[in-house]
């Protein structure tokens, strides 16, 4: 090792940083759908939320020995949890997707009237069977929109959620320095145009998605069914069309917004 | 196995499974590394405090769609400094990263004389002064690399770039340092 970099590793250890804080970090018990129980768990809420409740009267009869204690050990951490709802089923008897924490359920209308661009909907899926709308801190910047489709000829429907297709838009643009480190070695990804936007087809189950929104931000959304995805730029507007479909299929759904 | 500590992929499943215990000993494990690296780029110990509460949060939500098979660091470092850079970018102001010496190190022999403590001292300080003298770019990458200790795949997932661009940008850095060591050397 050269001798700059050698000085510079002999540092380590003498860097005087500020002490780490005790966090606090409040959890959900049952985070959004993104969340723990929703994808794994489901079958299991209504136990889980029953020993979720009983944690949280236990955590909360049991702080101020456990601050003591975690004093004494150093543990500069204070973890709450929040009961939350617990995560419909994914066969909810409710709303078309609204087991997918997508956000507020609304109209294409509402939706339409809450965010600065024109939602798209491709002719070749029709109207969605239903939309819902996700605004910040839990959506982008400028808002999410994703239109639910129960069915569509030649797409399988999901066993588990009952949605076959989802088109999902924002305002904002891929990250390129993380989009390819996030696919994940069982997936695929593959550079495509959309009436000449540039896009991406990724095949396998990708399930996480990095992009930049309109204000800069970072924002990791998941990909909800974990089937295969296309995403492309249309004018400013990130779309994701998500399915158990072909390339060919999802190409021609695209060209048709 | 009494007394080993959990691997972290144990903690994660058990933490998915909705044991929040498992998950306050991941917070605890990681918890100085995530402040750490929020403060390198945030620059703000208050700033860093947020950014790693909040992303430790993100993270809980995130948990189920992280591949057990996967090196948990990078993937917990890049949620971090995802939220310390918003953070930044919700602020619109950067505190510039200032890195000290602690007054308490002790470098080299075991029993080296004053002396030779206060003028090893004084090189690490007049180097250490180098490097907050540099640009944000080079100075993060130096603190990743060389004071946090990340690897280059961890480099690379906290501060947003391939770990390809991490060595040519590390590279760099140390170019732009070694000439302020030898200008300084040479005054």
């Amino acid at each position: 090792m050269p001798d700059l970099e050698r000085q510079l590793t002999g540092l380590a250890g003498a860097i005087d940083w500020p002490p780490t804080p005790r966090l606090n970090v409040v959890l959900p018990i049952y985070g959004e759908v993104t969340g723990l129980a929703g994808r794994r768990g489901w079958r299991r809420w209504p136990y889980a939320l029953a020993a979720g409740v009983l944690i949280v009267a236990t955590l909360l009869a049991y702080t101020p020995t456990r601050d003591v204690i975690a004093g004494w050990l150093n543990l500069h951490t204070t973890i709450h949890q929040e009961q939350h709802p617990p995560t419909p089923s994914p066969r909810p008897p409710g709303q078309l997707g609204s087991s997918l924490g997508l956000g507020t359920a609304v109209t294409l209308e509402e939706a339409q009237g809450q965010v600065s661009w024109k939602i798209a909907v491709p002719s070749a899926l029709g109207q969605p069977d239903a939309v819902y709308l996700k605004q910040p801190p839990s959506g982008p910047s400028q808002g999410e929109v994703t239109l639910v489709y129960g069915h569509s000829p030649d797409i399988k429907v999901s066993g588990q959620t009952g949605v076959a297709v989802l088109v999902t838009e924002a305002r904002g643009r891929i990250n390129e320095n993380f989009f390819q480190k996030m696919i994940g070695p069982e997936s695929t990804i593959e550079q495509v145009s959309v009436g000449g936007h540039a896009g991406y087809w990724i095949a396998g189950h990708p399930h996480d998605f990095v992009f930049t929104d309109a204000n800069g931000n970072f924002h990791d959304d998941a990909l909800r069914l974990a089937t295969n995805t296309l995403i492309f730029d249309h004018n400013g507007t990130l779309v994701r069309i998500e399915a158990d479909m072909t390339k060919a299929q999802a190409l021609q759904i695209a060209g048709s917004i | 196995m009494e007394g080993r500590p959990a691997d972290d992929s144990v903690l994660i499943a058990r933490a998915v499974r909705g044991d929040s215990a498992a998950y306050e000993e991941i917070v605890h494990r990681y918890q100085q590394l995530a402040f750490r690296i929020a403060y390198v780029i945030t620059g703000s110990a208050a700033d860093a405090e947020d950014a790693a509460q909040e992303g430790f949060v993100k993270a809980y939500r995130a948990l189920d769609r992280f591949r057990l098979d996967a090196d948990f660091r990078p993937w917990l470092l890049r949620i971090m400094a995802n939220e310390a850079r918003n953070r930044v970018r919700s602020s619109g102001r950067r505190h510039r990263l200032e890195l000290r010496l602690t007054e308490s190190f002790r470098p080299g022999d075991a029993a080296p004389s004053p002396e030779a403590v206060a003028v090893a001292m004084d090189e690490r300080r007049r180097l250490l002064a180098m490097v907050n003298e540099l640009g944000d770019d080079d100075r993060m990458v130096i603190a990743s690399r060389y004071f946090l200790e990340l690897s280059g795949e961890e480099t690379a997932a906290a501060l947003g770039i391939a770990e390809g661009t991490v060595k040519s940008r590390l590279s760099r850095a140390l170019a732009r340092l070694r000439a302020r060591v030898e200008e300084t050397a040479n005054a």
